[in-house]
């Protein structure tokens, strides 16, 4: 289909993805180690106890220097808690996309930023069935965190992670360590993993749920999926955003039925039937 | 009664720092965050008559020093704002004043708006927006003096609350707009809203923003800002609001001298939350540091004497 939009049949009823969440804070926060782990990509870890503690796999935070700092980036930026230790440690995965990114990839040891979290909405398993999450380039952060979250909770979870090179992939070893678990790799160059694109490694046959988080034209086809299947698909979307908080209203993502849904407090993690798709 | 508190529009204000119409949302948002009721106050997001949508995605956008936004007035409209967020500020605010932003594309919207707030509770007055760049027509009252003498004194005729107008920086004389405001009725002014601006994404030779062309708001723009407030406290004798790229007390200490008695933070509370009460704190202790009496003796205090010829060491 091209110029259509689809809204899978569901309605926008507001789900149950926004329960229980804590009070964001606001504090600094020293790193504790920044590691480059692929190409133009580090794992930067923060010492945030607070924030750690309250967080749930999905939401994230924004990252930020303060109003001293007019360099790139003046505006926050939003990151996925990409995994937290028992000591309240925060893991975020880093890509340079820009000068933004590129300074939070150049971060040292004992360097401070001014966190806001937990923010946004959280995925949530389906008891009885395994969560099938499917993520693409750095769209990898959630599910480092959700998926060793949920198998403590008892919920099966299978982990599919695509990149367009193999230089970009996330080492193996250490999404293993973090997670917990095995995870299956897809690259479209073929240098890591099996080549092809990652939605072709889904496998249904368990009756699973999907999640999925990366790049929108991997997210359309997930959802063509699920909405071809009848299976419950949650998302994390991505939007330029500003405050984090719902008051600017900048993040919008087009709603079922019409009109626009914030990114930052009604998302980042949408039903997809929640959200209007052009499939 | 402390040092930064005044009086104005006819109560007393705790602190000359506000939280810009936009960036607040209607208040809650920030109620866990920072000490809301200790701050000078807020000034919500735009009201209309009926609720807007708003533009698409993206809506902003970092630049140098700042952002561009383009969010388009999205807002719950008259009828849900009064419902759902005037008693939330009624309940939460008893110190911090509350202005409600204003917009329309008539006169008789704007006046609507005005009319449908006036006996509800939990706000001080109005904050006219004439000057959104994002919608068509927004900066239609702000650009025309005429039209906009017509738009003050109807609302001056459905109210006795103060009205402040928040003006366009995008005209060539903004002393002349001040001047109107003032004749028209108003009781302040508010300097000034966003510039317009536009990014272009050079891969996709698309503008970022959803809707072309946005605001540029942020450190970037307070040298304009500042000047521009100088120029429209030059031309009338109204109280204003300073407005444009404020994160420090030192900035607002700059709109202070140029002759604003308020001043709202905007953009900076993306960057920090906190940043609206370290303004505040530092306004404080500058006055406590130059043992001035209060705030009110430094509005529009700031020395443009231009001699012709000065020796080294002149100050």
């Amino acid at each position: 289909m091209t110029a259509t939009t689809a809204t899978g049949g569901g309605s926008a009823e507001p789900i149950p993805l926004r329960e229980n969440r804590a009070t964001p804070r606001r504090h600094w926060a020293p790193v504790v180690r920044n590691r480059e782990v692929a190409e133009a990509t580090w794992w930067l870890e923060v010492d945030a106890p607070e924030i750690a503690a309250a967080s749930r796999p999905g939401q994230f935070l924004m990252i930020g220097f303060g109003v001293e700092n007019t360099g790139a980036p003046f505006i926050p930026r939003p990151f996925s808690v990409g995994w937290r230790s028992p000591e309240g440690v925060i893991g975020l995965l880093v890509r340079a996309f820009g000068a933004g990114t590129r300074r939070l990839g150049a971060l040292d040891p004992g360097d401070d930023v001014l966190l806001l979290g937990p923010l946004g909405s959280a995925f949530r398993p389906e008891p009885g069935r395994p969560s099938l999450c499917v993520a693409g380039g750095v769209g990898l952060a959630p599910f480092l965190f959700l998926a060793p979250e949920f198998r403590d909770r008892g919920h099966e979870v299978r982990l599919l992670y695509g990149e367009r090179t193999g230089a970009r992939v996330f080492d193996p070893d250490l999404i293993r360590e973090l997670t917990r678990g095995d995870v299956e790799i897809w690259t479209e160059d073929g240098e890591a993993g099996s080549r092809g694109l990652v939605v072709e490694g889904i496998d249904l046959s368990d009756d699973p749920i999907l999640m999925g988080c990366g790049p929108t034209p991997m997210l359309q086809a997930l959802a063509r999926t699920a909405f071809e299947e009848e299976i419950p698909l949650q998302v994390s979307v991505e939007e330029h955003m500003g405050c984090g908080i719902g008051t600017c209203q900048g993040c919008v993502v087009p709603a079922a039925g019409g009109g626009w849904m914030k990114a930052c407090t009604r998302g980042p993690v949408f039903e997809a039937r929640e959200l209007q798709w052009e499939l | 009664m402390g040092a930064v508190s005044q009086r104005l529009f006819g109560v007393e204000w705790q602190g000359p720092v506000l939280l810009a119409s936009g960036t607040c949302g209607y208040g809650e948002e920030y109620s866990d965050l920072i000490p809301l009721d200790d701050l000078g106050g807020l000034v919500t997001k735009a009201v209309s008559v009926e609720p807007r949508e708003g533009n698409p995605p993206h809506r902003i956008s970092e630049t140098p020093g700042g952002m561009l936004n383009s969010i388009g007035l999205e807002n719950v409209g008259l009828e849900a704002f009064v419902r759902e967020k005037l008693p939330w500020l009624e309940e939460n605010l008893d110190r911090a004043r509350v202005l409600v932003n204003v917009v329309g594309n008539s006169v008789d919207e704007y006046a609507a708006v005005v009319a449908g707030l006036d006996d509800e509770d939990g706000f001080l007055g109005y904050e006219i927006n004439v000057s959104c760049p994002n919608v068509e027509g927004g900066t239609m009252f702000g650009t025309d003096r005429e039209a906009l003498g017509r738009l003050v004194e109807r609302l001056r005729g459905e109210t006795d609350r103060p009205i402040v107008v928040k003006l366009t920086p995008n005209v060539p004389d903004i002393g002349a707009y001040a001047r109107v405001c003032e004749e028209a009725g108003a009781d302040g002014l508010s300097t000034i809203n966003t510039f317009p601006g536009m990014l272009i994404d050079v891969d996709k030779r698309r503008p970022v923003i959803g809707n072309v062309n946005g605001g540029v708001s942020g450190p970037a723009i307070l040298p304009m800002g500042v000047y521009l407030t100088w120029q429209a406290a030059t031309a009338t004798d109204l109280p204003i609001i300073g407005i444009g790229g404020i994160r420090s007390a030192e900035d607002a200490l700059q709109y202070v001298l140029a002759g604003a008695s308020l001043v709202q933070i905007g953009t900076a509370l993306f960057v920090d939350p906190e940043s609206a009460v370290g303004v505040t704190e530092g306004i404080e202790k500058y006055i406590e540091e130059r043992d001035v009496g209060d705030l009110s003796e430094l509005v529009g205090t700031v020395d443009v004497e231009r001699p012709a010829r000065v020796g080294l060491g002149y100050e």
